[in-house]
């Protein structure tokens, strides 16, 4: 095969975004992506248990004190990878999440600040583009460009138990979803399956709002290919990768220079089967998922909770360190919007429901609004991904994810769940109940400064090897209480102009040149400028 | 009894002396218009640039009717030619609200769900009420009197100078009621016509087109069934407001998310679209008939 | 097809009024006349296919054999029952398990605890057999229904009295949560479950307008509650809710608190 300049593994979040902006500053790029390329009308359907199929299903073993679920509850597959499937919250990180480690004593503290992200921050809130209110006051404030949603029955409940209380919401976003057209996708019609896909094209996935851009550019996209191994030259640069393709040949496609985008999981899976850019000892370490506990509460009037977006509202007034509580960090309050596959598994686990009394609850399904807890949980050594001695379908050693919480992270998330039962209790709840649950997965190659512990710089280049790079949820050295999905995309289009700028010296040059890039708004997907209104601030 | 102000005040309109006061309420009338647009423009992120265009139309339109209250030339000029701007305008948001309705999932295969969720289908069209009223005023003669001609006069212009324009006045309130009165519908629809009143509009506006298109015919639906309907739709008009703005005041969050809850509650100016409507029924019973 | 086709007025619930077993309905819950299939010709083509085939085709017996296939029939029928079902309307829960198992797909992750799912099918079976047999001297589907539903809810508690060696390769609660999650799966991912709880369905492209204050679609219908009580010879009629509890482990974890003995 021919060699080409970029070869990225995942073709997902980030991968979407790198292979647009590479593709479009003229370098050859290929995404190599282990799932299908959806072609949205056929292969979706508006349905929990056919939608199965965007998620991850290939084996992993989780353990740990406090083991995490993967699957449908956090892992894509596909092209758009979890922005297929997110719920499309879009808030950013504070300025304090990147300085966690100075601040508080524990965590870890980011090579870069929010000040060197905050551009980026600005520019995918343009092109996704994210829809939320006039003023959004928590971390940096700041506005958008499309305005807010209009509220199902949880954000109104949300709204209520917030007011009640004196605690400040924004109400209808942030989240990726339109509010209004934007060229030929149509805005939101509130049908409430943004987790089993948007057949509409209104909540952004980068399948829709960065791989045309970079198919037209030039890119190519190989779905269903499995990438193995990752291969050292005797340069100590990486030359290609070795993927399985549909029908499980092996293939090798030479690389100038390789980019990882394949999840907290699959990412640091890939390197320690390649035995690559380990070090530092740190491979898999610190990963991170947050608390993600769901309250729910029942009221004597109907809800009808499936009618709009889950993501619809949030609170971020109990996000940043409380000197009062005995716990750092915070959390934030956000609306869900089970469907009633969802809701059962929830009453199960929140109730111990079953046989009569789960066909009881689930009758009462139309009464019931539900919010989730987004908890920062901090990154640990202990909380890792190794490899397991199963393998898999091709023959690759599994990931095996070991995960424990400690002391902070408890004691924060009993804050959390009790806060957010008052919060339901205000909004008029005669009943509330609670899953204990995880969300989001981020960490595992973190970026830092520090070679001996950490596993990319703060462009995402591995300390160890000059022409591999990482680049999704794996490198952020801590998560805050924020989705991570927008802080992924933003680290990627920084990422991107990083390498554009570098130019060839990223291909052969053995020195690092650590300088800021220049921001290149001029490679943003051409569709993104002359909508939405100008932002406050 | 009429008082001698009431009569001074009718006189006047028959003889199509009321430029500057029409222009007053152009002038109102658009500042209401403009910000309803500028705010529903906004639950659509003006995603597209021709969103702003009666926002700013609005703010011109009414800087010339108050410019018009002052001067006859800005009347004879500059109120006339915004006014025609920004019907032109109605008319493109109204082919652009229909194709947006066509182009949302389902088009028009679900025509109540993609009318009540997407673009409101006539609220451009009654956005042009306020230029309508303009255009009218620019031809009209002012209260003192006093308006020369710069040019000989087509007999359509004569006859609004003059206010022998009832029927056409009452034609385009027709109109605007029925409009107002199938956006009431479809509106109240979303709503589940929770509320009894919620009906009132729906059953109201045919009433007063019904009386308006009889005016066409007869001087005396004009001068008996048009004025009652008329204020019916006014006093519905005004509770329609009441409630407008109740039921904005209720929704969680109350009076501590005001902007939002103006947004997406119920459309705080809407029922002043009826009462529009109402006012120009009420308009045209006063006015004088085209000669024959 | 379920055994439990209703023959027996003491498996169906009760109306507190008249303590009279309900007769068997075609749709059990709130809302009378509510169908979401009705609304599939405004549904797009992809999903009307998957949604109406999974009533009219539920899968065929590939994976279990005969015995597995009505063991694990009766042990579902337990988990979420049906006999307030009319026999035509009974929601398959096997079929569509049959099937995962049978093309071997997971969820995509395994806990440390718990063996592979095929296996968990398989020792799952010897280990409510067990405590079956520990408890009432007898085989699982050769006991009455009560006592089968005793069984169960042991595990459902997390205190099984028999087989530990099996319970140490394999979690019990996680066994219970798999278990429940097939069959959660199968009967709330059908169009007939939709009915029953009020869920609006597939819903591209012609989607809500009345998101707020759970006002109804004009398709959908208005809720009408009425009282029942479970029946008299089952004991899942209750709930046990966590919310002390604050980590997903801690949550697992929980066991039920002791019985008294009946």
């Amino acid at each position: 095969m021919k060699t080409v300049d970029y070869l990225i593994v995942g073709v997902g979040s980030a991968g979407g975004v790198l292979l647009q902006r590479l593709a479009r500053a003229g370098f050859s790029v290929v995404g190599l992506e282990a799932g299908p390329f959806w072609n949205t009308e056929k292969d979706w359907v508006s349905d929990e248990a056919g939608s199965h199929k965007l998620y991850w299903e290939d084996p992993r073993v989780t353990g740990g004190s406090d083991p995490l679920a993967f699957g449908a509850n956090n892992s894509g597959k596909g092209v758009g990878g979890g922005s297929v499937h997110w719920a499309a919250f879009t808030p950013r990180f504070h300025p304090s999440d990147f300085e966690v480690y100075t601040r508080d004593g524990l965590g870890a503290d980011w090579p870069i600040s929010y000040h060197d992200i905050k551009p980026y921050y600005e520019q995918l809130e343009r092109e996704m583009p994210v829809a939320g209110p006039a003023y959004f006051p928590w971390g940096h404030p700041h506005g958008y460009s499309y305005g807010p949603h209009p509220m199902g029955g949880v954000g109104n409940a949300l709204i209520k138990g917030c007011t009640a209380m004196g605690i400040p919401v924004s109400i209808g976003g942030p989240v990726a979803i339109l509010s209004g057209s934007f060229g030929d996708r149509p805005h939101c019609i509130y049908r409430g399956f943004c987790i089993q896909g948007c057949k509409v094209g209104a909540k952004a996935s980068t399948l829709i709002t960065h791989v045309p851009d970079a198919l037209a550019s030039g890119a190519e996209i190989r779905p269903h290919c499995m990438a193995s191994r990752i291969e050292l030259g005797s340069g100590g640069r990486v030359t290609g990768v070795h993927y399985f393709d549909r029908d499980g040949e092996s293939h090798f496609q030479p690389a100038k220079a390789v980019i990882v985008a394949a999840y907290a999981i699959e990412t640091p899976r890939l390197l320690l089967n390649s035995g690559l850019a380990n070090s530092s000892g740190t491979l898999g370490r610190y990963l991170m998922a947050q608390a993600g506990n769901v309250i729910m509460g029942r009221f004597d009037q109907l809800v009808r909770m499936y009618k709009a977006p889950p993501a619809h509202a949030l609170t971020e007034e109990f996000y940043e360190t409380n000197p009062k509580n005995d716990f750092v960090r915070g959390f934030a309050i956000q609306t869900v919007g089970p469907l009633p596959v969802a809701f059962a598994k929830q009453m199960q686990s929140a109730k111990k429901a079953w046989g009569w009394g789960l066909r009881r609850e689930m009758m009462d399904y139309n009464h019931w609004a539900a919010f989730g807890a987004l908890g920062e949980i901090l990154p640990w050594a202990d909380n890792r991904v190794t490899l397991s001695d199963e393998t898999d379908q091709f023959g690759l050693r599994v990931a095996h994810v070991s995960f424990n919480l400690h002391d902070n992270d408890k004691k924060l998330i009993k804050a959390a769940t009790q806060k957010t039962m008052e919060v339901m209790h205000a909004a008029g709840a005669t009943e509330v109940v609670q899953e204990a649950r995880y969300a989001h997965l981020v960490g595992a190659a973190r970026m830092g400064e520090d070679p001996a512990t950490s596993v990319v710089d703060k462009f995402g280049r591995t300390h160890d090897v000059d022409n591999l790079f990482v680049c999704d949820g794996s490198i952020l050295p801590t998560q805050g209480s924020a989705n991570p999905g927008l802080t992924i995309q933003a680290l990627a289009a920084r990422t991107a102009d990083y390498l554009i700028c570098q130019g060839e010296r990223i291909f052969s040059s053995a020195r690092r040149d650590m300088s800021e890039p220049r921001m290149r708004r001029d490679l943003a997907p051409p569709a993104t400028w002359g909508k939405g209104v100008p932002r406050l601030t | 009894m009429a008082t001698s102000l009431e009569i001074e005040i009718t006189n006047h309109i028959r003889e199509g002396k009321f430029q500057r006061s029409l222009a007053l309420l152009t002038a109102a009338t658009s500042v209401v218009s403009g910000l309803e647009v500028a705010y529903e423009h906004y639950r659509g992120s003006y995603s597209r640039r021709v969103m702003y265009t009666p926002v700013i139309l609005s703010g011109l339109l009414s800087i010339a009717g108050v410019a018009a209250f002052f001067s006859r030339r800005a009347a004879q000029s500059v109120l006339r030619w915004t006014s025609v701007v920004t019907l032109a305008d109605a008319g493109l948001g109204f082919y652009f609200h229909v194709r947006g309705i066509h182009r949302k999932p389902g088009g028009w295969r679900f025509p109540m769900t993609n009318m009540v969720m997407g673009p409101p289908i006539f609220a451009p069209l009654l956005f042009g009420t306020s230029a309508y009223l303009g255009l009218i005023a620019s031809y009209l003669q002012r209260e003192e009197g006093n308006t020369p001609t710069s040019r000989e006069l087509l007999s359509a212009e004569q006859d609004i100078r003059e206010g022998k324009f009832q029927q056409q006045v009452a034609v385009v309130a027709g109109i605007s009621a029925l409009l107002s009165g199938f956006e009431a519908y479809y509106s109240h629809y979303k709503n589940n016509f929770r509320y009894k009143m919620q009906w009132s509009p729906v059953v109201i506006a045919p009433l007063l087109a019904a009386a308006c298109f009889a005016s066409v015919k007869s001087r005396r639906a004009a001068s008996t069934l048009l004025p009652a309907a008329a204020a019916l739709a006014s006093a519905d008009a005004a509770v329609g407001f009441y409630y407008h703005a109740r039921g904005v005041l209720r929704r969680p969050g109350g009076s501590k998310h005001l902007v939002y809850n103006i947004i997406y509650g119920p459309p705080i100016f809407a029922p002043l679209l009826l009462g529009a409507a109402g006012m120009l029924g009420f308009l045209a019973s006063l006015l004088r008939r085209r000669r024959a | 097809m379920s055994e439990y086709n209703n023959s027996d007025p003491s498996l169906r619930p009760v109306n507190p009024e008249t303590g009279e077993p309900f007769p068997p309905t075609d749709q059990p819950g709130y809302y009378p006349g509510f169908r979401t299939l009705s609304q599939s010709p405004y549904w797009d083509a992809a999903t009307r296919n998957v949604v109406t085939l999974r009533v009219t085709d539920p899968p065929e017996r590939r994976f279990f054999t005969a015995y597995e296939w009505k063991f694990w029939e009766t042990v579902f029928s337990h988990l979420i029952p049906q006999t307030d079902r009319t026999p035509e309307r009974q929601i398959p829960l096997i079929p569509p398990l049959d099937a995962r198992l049978y093309a071997n797909r997971t969820d995509g992750y395994r806990y440390e605890t718990m063996p592979q799912d095929r296996e968990a099918y398989k020792i799952g079976i010897e280990a409510i057999n067990n405590e079956s047999a520990a408890r009432f001297g007898g085989e699982f589907l050769d006991l009455g229904h009560w006592q089968q539903e005793k069984v169960l809810q042991a595990i459902h508690d997390g205190r099984p009295e028999a087989s530990p060696e099996i319970w140490k390769s394999m979690s019990v609660s996680r066994f219970w949560e798999l278990i429940m999650h097939d069959a959660m799966k199968a009967y709330y991912g059908h169009p007939w479950a939709w009915d029953e709880v009020g869920f609006g369905g597939p819903a591209y492209p012609r989607a809500y307008m009345r998101l707020e204050n759970g006002e109804p679609e004009p398709w959908e219908v208005r809720e009408k509650r009425h009282e029942w009580r479970a029946p008299d010879l089952s004991v899942s009629d209750e709930v046990e809710p966590l919310h002390h509890l604050h980590t997903e482990a801690t949550q697992r974890a929980h066991i039920s608190p002791l019985r008294k003995k009946p």
